[in-house]
């Protein structure tokens, strides 16, 4: 009985004692660390605890210390890059470990942990100051307790320029390349890539893992451009992976061009580097590189292994092991890949103003043989072989593409039918007016204004009756396509399945239609359908 | 004496009672329907919650009036089930996080394959037609409501407020107008095609085709494929069918093969057993007493073999130690002489 008491009593005052601060909003929190010393130790008797970084960030400015209270000094590894740049030359770089530097032994880390943390929030309580958790169980919560709101945080082009800017264009700031030989890194010029690219997620013999990297060198360099009151990144877990501090990160507008020599105009190449031109083989793509850079925000959308040409590693006929086995073809046409041209192609067809139609064209490859022309172009009639030069083919790339003929919208108004009369249901129902026109109207307004499917409409939308054909699929584009009770005539037609009979055809339509174009109306049947006076 | 339930099955095989267990009874391997069997597709992608089924059931199955009429669409606020006077319910879950907008489905008698109603009835009121409904006989039943408990989706409602004929009552495919060659009413009042009605085989190509033509739109699953053995009603979803709340944890035994040892035989139990123990037990009896001599014999005889042969087995890996010693004892008096020999030699 008396045991119970105290603990009750020991529970009321650790309770009243000290305050986690938001204790209720750790499950929001970007700055979660997970203090688990299983990987490296194995498993331990309690569970991990789930460390809020950026509240002990906040505390360490409150009280004017830094980071060195709980990051020790280490020195830098001469083979590391050239450094930071607002201090190059220095020779020791923070710690990304607590209070050590080396995972020595259980015991000892256990040891260091305890020590420190529960040091260091007695001696807040005892000058009466708000202080963190001392008893085991406030720490080290069982799973679930915790939860993170962590996003994962990257460099994207905008990003990058400001980067460039602010290390005045020395790229060998950041950039390095591993000399196998001489066992060091050195920068290869004109050969930068992702920091993904060699960073994997997980540290790979010497290779230290992508957190690891830019922990190391993203936040010691804001560190020290702030200890000079310089213009700098975040330091907080926050500030990088916080969906709303990221938000934050000003954007360059417009941006300029990453310089990496890359072409503005290039064939696609169909076939695999060390592969003979003698196969069977589609018309080679001419592919305007520089639009697609400002399509995304970084080159790995789709360079997502090196910066290279991609038949570099994916061949037509041979599956290779650089191209983790993906054969070329897939790698272009893959369809719920975002690093294919299909898949990204694909994803622009996404949004409300474009689903309407493209919702119910069947996913995968199994376009018209017609559409591959789309960007296998035919040859130009003066120019029906492909030169051998860089330039020549890049100029010959650009003739290409710049005859194109972009069609923005269909028919002259007065050849769009202004209303269509629908007269099923009229045991129920008066007929339908359909505003025909006006529907037409609205869904070419939208697409041409549709920023996310850009140019894509005036090029693959080639022909004034391809907007008609988002309805009147199925039969070939024309000013008056057939009516669609010709083919919808019944239902569950046991030699084509897939058509459904005149009433599901409309209602699947019109109302698939709406819902993906989020039009509100109409919400009742007797909206369209006017109720019959009997 | 002990039966197996084989042995006791075999039993009624052999007293030719089969016909009686032939369309609810157990059979070893998996019935896969009657060949040409209907069946309805609900795409629950497509249904608009209009209630225009329930109308459509209700007026060709003559059922009373609804409390609330067909157009109040308020009803789907709250969760429903089928009742005596309501063979199908549409319901709507609320819209979560995931979904920006509800989703509606239909529910009613699902018409098994082998229907665990079926095989729990012992006067046999409920018969699997070739046509794919699971059709009920008012007059045979005696009222137990074995089948609603049966039902592993609780579909078989009971008239309780009919004080002297009480009727199951539950969703019978529309036989009637099938038979007729009519759709069933539910179908025929859907205005988006959410029900398909066709051979169970055409219904399945639909579903694995509007899978594989629109992988985005739907979970990579047919309810009814193998739920219980399988169903004549399939449906098709854009989310986790458990998040319907349709029990996905009913695994593709159909009940009957669970229950039948039991169950299908009760009739018989009633009727016919005095007569029919007395002279299966003979029968079997006998064929026991064969068999066990030819079983005997046989078990001696690998026995025999089984232990020959692990004497050999024995013998070899003996022989082989021994061989092995013996060298190890030669090679290693072979090489401490070789080391005195050496040692003379120095000194």
């Amino acid at each position: 009985m008396l045991c119970i008491a105290v603990g009750l009593v020991i529970f009321a005052l650790s309770a009243e004692g000290y305050k986690t601060p938001e204790q209720k909003a750790d499950k929001d929190r970007a700055d979660i660390i997970l203090i688990d010393t299983s990987p490296v130790f194995g498993r331990g008797d309690k569970p991990p605890v789930a460390f809020p970084h950026d509240r002990h960030t906040e505390i360490m400015a409150e009280q004017k210390k830094d980071c060195f209270l709980c990051h020790l000094k280490e020195s830098k590894p001469q083979a590391a890059s050239a450094g930071p740049a607002p201090q190059p030359q220095s020779t020791e770089r923070m710690s990304l470990k607590f209070k050590r530097l080396k995972d020595t032994n259980l015991k000892e880390v256990r040891r260091i942990y305890h020590d420190n943390c529960i040091g260091c929030h007695m001696s807040m309580a005892e000058k009466g100051q708000e202080f963190g958790p001392i008893i085991c169980g406030e720490c080290h919560k069982e799973s679930g307790a915790y939860g993170s709101a962590r996003k994962p945080s990257g460099m994207d082009n905008s990003l990058h320029f400001r980067h460039t800017k602010a290390a005045q264009n020395k790229c060998e700031t950041c950039h390095h390349a591993y000399d196998d030989k001489a066992k060091k890194l050195f920068y290869a010029k004109g050969q930068e890539g992702t920091c993904r690219y060699c960073h994997k997620m997980e540290t790979e013999e010497n290779r230290i893992s992508m957190p690891l990297a830019s922990h190391m060198s993203c936040i010691e360099c804001h560190r020290l451009g702030k200890e000079k009151k310089l213009e700098a990144g975040p330091v907080t877990c926050a500030g990088c992976h916080d969906s709303k501090e990221r938000m934050k990160i000003r954007k360059v507008e417009p941006l300029p061009r990453m310089e990496r020599q890359q072409p503005d105009t290039v064939f696609v190449k169909t076939l695999g580097k060390d592969e003979k031109a003698d196969i069977p083989r589609m018309n080679p793509v001419p592919f305007d590189h520089k639009s697609h850079e400002g399509y995304n925000d970084t080159c790995r959308v789709c360079h997502h292994a090196s910066l290279t040409a991609c038949n570099e590693c994916h061949a037509l006929e041979k599956p290779l092991k650089e191209g983790n086995y993906v054969q070329l073809e897939r790698a272009m046409h893959q369809w719920d890949s975002q690093k294919s041209c299909s898949g990204c192609h694909r994803r622009k067809q996404q949004p409300k103003e474009c689903a309407g139609c493209h919702l119910f064209i069947p996913q995968g490859r199994n376009e018209l043989s017609e559409s591959c022309l789309k960007c296998h172009m035919k040859p130009l009639p003066d120019s029906a072989s492909v030169p051998l030069t860089a330039e020549a083919q890049a100029g010959l790339a650009k003739r290409l593409l710049q005859s194109r003929v972009p069609v923005n919208g269909t028919y002259a108004t007065e050849e769009i039918p202004e209303k269509v009369v629908i007269k099923y249901l009229a045991d129920k129902y008066e007929p339908v007016t359909l505003p025909h026109r006006k529907i037409v109207l609205s869904i070419v307004e939208k697409m041409n204004e549709s920023k996310q499917a850009g140019k894509l409409v005036s090029y693959f939308h080639d022909d004034k009756a391809t907007v008609c054909q988002g309805c009147h699929h199925n039969s070939p584009a024309s000013v008056k396509p057939p009516s669609c009770v010709s083919c919808h005539s019944r239902p569950f037609d046991e030699g084509n399945l897939m058509k459904p009979g005149i009433l599901g055809a409309y209602h699947q339509q019109c109302m698939g239609c709406h819902e993906a174009m989020e039009i509100e109306k109409p919400k009742e049947c007797v909206e369209c359908h006017k109720e019959r006076k009997k | 004496m002990s039966v197996s339930r084989r042995g006791f099955l075999a039993w009624m095989g052999a007293a030719g009672i089969t016909a009686l267990g032939s369309q609810a009874g157990a059979t070893p391997r998996h019935f896969k329907g009657y060949p040409q069997s209907l069946c309805v597709l609900h795409d629950i992608t497509l249904c608009i919650g209009c209630r225009s089924c329930e109308a459509g059931c209700n007026k060709v199955n003559e059922l009373p009036p609804p409390a609330v009429p067909f157009t109040d669409l308020s009803v789907l606020d709250k969760k429903r089930r089928t009742t005596a006077k309501t063979y199908t319910v549409v319901n709507k879950t609320a819209a979560s996080g995931q979904e920006k907008k509800p989703i509606f489905f239909k529910t009613q008698c699902n018409h098994c394959l082998e229907p665990a109603c079926a095989s729990a009835c012992f006067v046999r009121a409920f018969t699997k037609t070739k046509e794919g409904s699971v059709t009920y006989d008012a007059s045979v039943c005696v009222g137990c409501r074995y089948c609603m408990i049966a039902c592993p989706f609780e579909i078989p409602t009971y008239e309780y407020e009919e004080p002297l004929t009480p009727r199951i009552m539950k969703c019978t495919f529309c036989h009637p107008r099938v038979t007729k060659g009519l759709l069933p009413g539910c179908v025929e009042a859907c205005p988006t095609e959410a029900l398909s009605f066709g051979k169970r085989e055409d219904m399945l190509k639909l579903a694995r085709e509007r899978i594989n033509k629109y992988p985005g739109r739907y979970v990579d699953h047919i309810y009814g494929e193998t739920e219980m053995g399988g169903t004549s009603w399939l449906y098709l979803s854009g989310v986790p069918f458990r998040n319907l709340g349709m029990r996905e944890d009913l695994g593709t035994t159909p009940a009957p093969e669970l229950t039948s040892g039991a169950l299908a035989t009760v009739p018989m139990v009633a009727a016919l057993w005095p007569v029919l123990l007395t002279g299966i037990y003979a029968l079997s009896k006998r064929r026991e007493k064969i068999l066990s001599g030819d079983k005997q014999n046989a078990l001696a005889q690998a026995v025999a073999e089984a232990n020959a042969k692990s004497q050999a087995a024995l013998t070899a890996a003996m022989d082989k130690a021994k061989r092995e010693k013996e060298e190890a004892v030669q090679k290693a008096v072979k090489a401490a002489l070789e080391q005195s020999a050496k040692k003379t030699q120095e000194q």
